[in-house]
């Protein structure tokens, strides 16, 4: 089969329309999406192709949005919602948390929508354009929260979670769109949620982590392997809600030394519930104590400077590493 | 888009038995006695320790809910609020299962998962609300966007209070639904109290139905205190909006007779305002127009009270006699398999 290089945001966009062309149920909409594409292009073209009624712009509304898909999902529509950066979601948190988070449990009755996300930092968006929330997002009970690092996963995955029965956070890292590529090809299979990925094996050290960190991480180990420093396993987890917790104590079971990494902040983050996972399953298996390595507690900042700082990148991973593998 | 006034104009038609007969007004009538007698009852539960959390009634704004609640067909969405217990016994909800629900047994329509005014019936297509005032607004919106995609000719009915109106989730829902032509009646029942706060503290304009210009479409002031003659406004509105698909804005003026739950004693309310309401009470009216209009005699006004009464005893007494939900059950459900 004849390969294309995919970037991440066209992987998506290939995810959207195989869903549009093979769901008349499934529709599209958030700002900007339809004609104009999206702001990261995300939905280039599906209007087009679509028609205006299955993908449609709307004003700039993020409760109504995620309301009117609340009420779409539960009339046997699959509304797939774009947030033109996820930052804006959390004006209207509550109606994912309160109303569609809680409406299988209350009524038995089964909310299908996907809310898409572009999120993280490192293209100087600033403190308003730059949030990486998916520690809110996983705290929702009723709630799944599903976070790709490669195109394969993120085209694979989204059709998953737009097929699934209830209300999924995709989130799209928006340093990843372009900046990772893979030669996919024409044709795949949707991959289950909750399952996460060895992408890299290793028996000294096993970095734990989703999204953009991902490949920072493999970077990272990269370095450290050809130091002669230890091999280091990076496991993405690609779902955080529901975790694959198999695969992360499976991990920790095969290298007995654990650094969390994510971009979202620190204090409540994911790497939180990681850490707890892992002192409560595995404790007997850890050679030295679990390392995170996670933005501050700071807003998001704006100047390049100050976000590298900020951000964690190869290199703070890299010498994370070390200091865990010398311990 | 202009503010229209409705007055009780009684019918001209024809006063034989046949004809009057009918007529929505004992319907409205039995809704509205259902309402008043169940929840006359859920507060002596509530005030007897058998009702855990809180009671929230709707003493004096039953005739809104009937009178919306009649005026749809098979098709329509409802997302009744705080207030509208008859809403939900004019869209089918069983007494019964409202004393299951508020005694949080597993047999209600929550199992038990929610209480007091959070319940609702998907398959009849009235949606639980959820605390949040204004929450509900866009999602009836995208229920009835969804519905139409599907051929059906689904009107919505959104329910909300004076209160609610100052929400960002009013606003967005009211001009989404505009934006699309759909087809939803944003009933919006003023009853001059948000909890302790008077509609002077709540908003600036005249009269609420004003606010519709702002969104390019109609809003209506209408008394929501005459089951009948509000009846038949909605009835005349949802014909239309079937033939051309909006959005309007259909304030009703009503008065809020009790504590905003049972809890409170509402001494912040003039008793004045309270007084001009009293005679205007919407189930004397509705009482009164049956009469009036010769759908029922007094003596049939009676026994449908006794009716009535009996039903919801019967309803209290069977709710009371059964289980509680099985904490074992705590987590299932969260999601939906598949
Ligand atoms: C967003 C939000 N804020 C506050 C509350 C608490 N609350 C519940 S009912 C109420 C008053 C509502 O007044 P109104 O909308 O006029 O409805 P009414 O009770 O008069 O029918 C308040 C403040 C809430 N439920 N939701
Ligand atoms: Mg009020």
């Amino acid at each position: 089969m004849p390969l294309a290089e995919t970037t991440l945001v066209e992987a998506i966009n290939q995810g959207l329309r195989r869903l549009l062309r093979e769901r008349p149920e499934v529709v599209l909409f958030g700002e900007d999406i339809g004609a104009f594409g999206g702001a990261f292009k995300a939905t280039l073209g599906l209007q087009q192709e679509f028609g205006e009624a299955r993908v449609f712009d709307t004003p700039i509304c993020e409760s109504a949005i995620f309301g009117a898909a609340i009420g779409m999902a539960t009339q046997g529509l699959r509304p797939i919602v774009e947030l033109q950066f996820v930052d804006f979601g959390m004006t209207a948190v509550h109606q994912l948390l309160n109303n569609a988070g809680t409406m299988h449990y209350r009524t038995g009755v089964a909310v299908p929508m996907t809310v898409r996300a572009p999120c993280g930092g490192g293209i100087c968006g600033g403190p308003f354009h730059s949030e990486e929330l998916e520690a809110f997002f996983c705290h929702m009970p009723g709630v799944k929260v599903v976070y790709p690092a490669f195109p394969a996963d993120a085209r694979a995955l989204l059709v998953s979670a737009a097929l699934d029965p209830n209300p999924v956070i995709f989130l799209e890292n928006k340093y990843l769109y372009r900046h990772v590529k893979e030669w996919l090809p024409a044709d795949w299979e949707p991959i289950p949620l909750g399952v996460a990925q060895v992408c890299r094996p290793g028996s000294d050290a096993v970095v734990l982590t989703y999204g953009a960190m991902v490949h920072e991480a493999l970077r990272a180990a990269e370095q450290v392997e050809q130091e002669g420093a230890g091999t280091v396993m990076v496991l993405d987890l690609r779902t955080l809600k529901p975790l694959d917790a198999d695969a992360v104590l499976a991990a920790v079971a095969a290298t007995n030394r654990v650094l969390i990494v994510h971009e979202g902040w620190r204090t409540g983050g994911f790497g939180a519930e990681l850490a707890a996972l892992v002192a409560e399953r595995a404790f007997h298996l850890l050679d030295a104590p679990v390392v995170r390595l996670t933005a501050p507690d700071v807003p998001v900042p704006f100047a390049p400077e100050l976000e590298r700082a900020y951000r964690p990148g190869a290199d703070t991973i890299h010498a994370a590493l070390l200091e865990l593998l010398d311990y | 888009m202009s503010r229209k006034q409705t007055k009780a104009t009684p019918p001209a038609a024809a006063r034989s038995r046949s004809a009057q007969a009918a007529l929505p007004g004992s319907t409205l009538l039995r809704c509205m006695l259902l309402t008043q007698l169940t929840e006359e009852r859920l507060v002596r539960l509530y005030h007897q320790g058998r009702i855990s959390g809180g009671v929230y009634i709707s003493r004096g704004q039953e005739a809104i809910g009937a009178a919306t609640a009649a005026a749809g067909g098979p098709d329509d969405l409802y997302a009744p609020l705080i207030r509208d217990m008859s809403v939900h016994i004019g869209r089918g909800e069983p007494v019964l299962d409202i004393f299951r629900h508020c005694l949080g047994r597993v047999t209600g329509p929550m199992k038990g998962r929610d209480g007091n005014v959070h319940y609702g019936c998907l398959a009849r297509g009235v949606y639980p609300m959820i605390s949040h005032l204004g929450a509900m607004l866009p999602v009836v919106t995208g229920a009835v966007m969804a519905r139409r995609r599907q051929g059906r000719p689904a009107v919505g009915f959104a329910y909300l209070g004076d209160g609610a109106t100052s929400t960002g989730d009013f606003h967005e829902a009211v001009n989404f639904a505009a934006v699309f032509d759909v087809p939803v009646i944003f009933v919006i029942e003023n009853n001059q109290f948000a909890y302790s706060t008077p509609i002077t503290r709540q908003f600036r304009c005249r009269n609420l139905a004003d606010r519709a210009v702002g969104y390019g479409i109609e809003g209506l002031a209408a008394d929501g205190n005459e089951a009948v003659d509000l009846y038949r406004l909605v009835r005349g509105l949802v014909d239309q909006l079937r033939a051309r698909p909006r959005p309007v804005l259909l304030v009703c003026d009503t008065m809020r007779m009790r504590g905003h739950g049972a809890h409170d004693d509402f001494s912040y309310v003039p008793r004045d305002l309270l007084e001009r309401f009293t005679a205007r009470d919407p189930l004397d009216l509705a009482r009164a127009r049956v009469i009036a209009d010769g759908a029922l005699t007094a003596a049939e006004v009676a026994r449908l009270e006794q009716v009535c009464q009996a039903e919801v005893d019967a309803a209290c007494q069977q709710a009371l006699a059964e289980p509680p939900p099985d904490p074992a059950t705590l987590t299932e459900g969260v999601y939906a398999a598949g």
